[in-house]
């Protein structure tokens, strides 16, 4: 094997990911080999079992990797990593490498809420996280999906469907839990409560980006940016256009993986 | 001896004493001297040592909220809530009586419901003025520390002679003076002196006579210029906020290679910044030292924007890259001021990160991930 690889890894809170990158001598210089997401995070097997899903569809063994990082909530706990690194750094430059142009970054996980301001080269310039508080966060999204009675898949399809508007006014998770049983009691159409749920996850989420400021080009990752019906209340709550791709859950450990190759360069200098 | 060894020496007992509180009380209670609970903030302490007392710091204490959740709703700033919960489990039986001021919404409410829960032991309220500068405010201050004396005199038994209070001023001066200088030195040796280090020493003042404090004190800082010059390769950061004491954060400090360079601290630099003025009363000056108090979020400021102006100052002179904020949590008034703050900071080209954390705060990875970036932040722009 003559071209370095390098492996990211990305513990959140409910999914772990892993990215592994082949030096290339294209003018992006890396491009991605295999990825691997399972859906249980810090604390559970989903990290084994993320680094061997991504080596076994490529072929490689962890030797192969030229340097190894970690990132995320469950970061500190990878023992095969070389050296860990906060997520938010690592979501900056896996923004960049997907969007070049990239200027702010939205990231909604299981259990945080980042902004990030990104300067030059996607270097991180500036940031704010969500207070202790499962609002506006992934989290909060199975918990109502839970009391809705749907899956957390089928959020972003039935929100489409809305006809008449709802709001869940409340930004508590446990209080926004009762409002929602008490509009559910009131027979209101779930599609309808589930459009309120996502403009209050919106709301939430808009409030935290316009204390960084929001530049475009904006960038959505993290798990939620999967859901179009939260991307497309957001975009309305900030009237600006926000981008997104299927590897935006992605994007830390992407972010990671292209981190270790910058480390590389510095223990090689 | 080399001066490392005898650094590590000495930063051992300010730790131990900084770390065990309840052993200093019991230690000066069974030495024969009353203590006196100085709540938060702006006590004038060398009245309680000018009755030949022993002015104890209570800034509440890390632990969990039980007792005192009977008197206090959740969104209370947890210094007050633990301050209570301590007296309400005994812990602050040993005093021999209280001074509490009432200088935001949080600590006014807790000055009666200590008084109404606490009704066994001595208590002292204190109200600054205001408008503290006018002649009507120096009066004014002077007429509450006059009423905070006549009642420390009660319970020493004694009278505080002006002389008594002019020698306590002396040693309060030295003992802030000796402070100033190790929170330089500190900031120029971050080899030497962790950010927990820091903190011990700033904290210990709290839990001992200032006199024994500043000998202590006054050796590790002559040991600390005896040091060559650091070359250190880390971040410099001024630290902001009511608290700076938790072993964690500051731990996340260190793990992210950052040194303490200055402060904005309740806790810590505000408490010591501007010395007692030189005047024949002592009691006027006392009201005077208070009246020239500044750059602080429960100090009035007609000009409004003075403390940012001052903290952007503070980084600059001190080279700090980079501005970290201790957030405690439901403290309005640093809360309603950090806008202001975020704007000249960002206004100057100083990046800052605000920190959300309280008393009863257990998990702190929402703040090493910050605080990494944050490093990762202030390492980019080097």
């Amino acid at each position: 094997m003559s071209a370095r690889h390098t492996m990211g890894i990305d513990i959140g809170s409910t999914a772990s990911k892993c990215v592994i990158l082949k030096e290339t001598s294209d003018t992006s210089g890396r491009e991605i080999v295999s990825k691997a997401l399972i859906p249980f995070g810090a604390g559970t097997s989903g990290p084994a079992r993320v680094v061997d899903q991504a080596l076994a569809d490529c072929g490689y063994r962890k030797e192969d990797m030229a340097y190894i990082l970690a990132t995320g909530y469950g970061r500190n706990s990878v023992e095969v990593a070389n050296f860990e690194m906060s997520e938010l750094s690592c979501h900056a430059w896996g923004a960049h490498f997907l969007f070049p142009g990239v200027r702010t970054v939205i990231d909604i996980g299981g259990q945080d809420v980042k902004v990030l301001r990104i300067g030059k080269g996607g270097v991180l310039d500036t940031f704010v996280m969500n207070e202790k508080c499962a609002a506006g966060t992934g989290r909060f999204l199975e918990v109502m999906a839970r009391v809705l009675e749907v899956k957390l898949e089928d959020l972003a399809q039935m929100s489409a469907q809305s006809t008449e508007r709802v709001d869940i006014s409340s930004t508590c998770t446990v209080f926004a839990e009762s409002e929602v049983i008490s509009q559910l009691a009131r027979n209101k159409n779930r599609c309808d409560i589930i459009n309120g749920i996502h403009r209050s996850v919106a709301g939430r989420v808009a409030g935290l980006a316009r204390r960084v400021g929001v530049v475009k080009d904006v960038v959505m990752t993290g798990g939620v940016a999967q859901n179009s019906g939260v991307l497309l209340a957001l975009e309305n709550e900030l009237k600006t256009d926000i981008v997104t791709s299927p590897l935006s859950q992605y994007a830390g450990a992407l972010g990671a993986a292209l981190l270790a190759f910058r480390k590389l360069g510095s223990l090689e200098a | 001896m080399s001066a490392i060894g005898a650094i590590g020496e000495l930063l051992s007992q300010f730790d131990v004493i900084a770390a065990n509180p309840k052993a200093q009380l019991e230690k000066y209670v069974a030495g024969g001297k009353k203590a006196i609970g100085c709540f938060p903030y702006y006590v004038p302490e060398e009245l309680v040592k000018a009755a030949d007392m022993v002015p104890f710091g209570i800034w509440g204490a890390e632990g969990t909220i039980n007792a005192a959740k009977e008197y206090f709703a959740p969104f209370y700033c947890t210094i007050a809530q633990m301050g209570l919960e301590l007296a309400l489990n005994g812990k602050l039986n040993k005093l021999s009586g209280v001074i509490l001021p009432s200088m935001c919404d949080t600590l006014r409410p807790l000055t009666q419901n200590f008084r109404a829960a606490i009704p066994q032991l001595p208590f002292i309220f204190l109200a600054h003025p205001q408008n503290r500068r006018a002649p009507y405010g120096v009066e004014y201050t002077k007429s509450q520390y006059a009423n905070v004396k006549k009642s420390l005199e009660a319970i020493a038994g004694k009278a505080i002679t002006d002389g008594d209070l002019k020698d306590s001023i002396r040693v309060y001066n030295e003992s802030r003076a000796a402070r100033r200088k190790f929170v330089k030195l500190a900031g120029q040796h971050p080899e030497a002196v962790s950010p927990m280090h820091r903190s011990a020493v700033l904290k210990s003042a709290y839990f001992m006579d200032k006199a024994d404090h500043t000998a202590l004190l006054t050796q590790l800082n002559a040991q600390l210029e005896t040091l060559p010059k650091s070359d250190w390769k880390g971040s410099r950061i001024l630290l902001s906020g009511i608290l700076a004491d938790s072993r964690n954060l500051l731990q996340i400090l260190a793990d992210n290679n950052m040194v303490v360079v200055a402060d904005d601290v309740a806790q810590q630099s505000r408490a010591f910044r501007l010395d007692v003025p030189e005047a024949d009363d002592p009691m006027t000056a006392l009201a005077l030292q208070f009246a020239g108090q500044d750059y602080d979020v429960l100090l009035y400021d007609p000009e409004l924007n003075k403390r940012p102006e001052y903290i952007v100052n503070l980084a600059r002179e001190n080279g700090a890259e980079g501005v970290v904020i201790l957030m405690m949590q439901f403290c309005d008034p640093e809360e309603m001021e950090y806008p202001s703050l975020k704007q000249a900071l960002d206004k100057a080209d100083i990046p800052s990160v605000s920190i959300g954390f309280d008393q009863q705060m257990r998990d702190f990875g929402q703040a090493r991930t910050q605080l990494q970036a944050f490093a990762d932040v202030l390492s980019a722009k080097r």
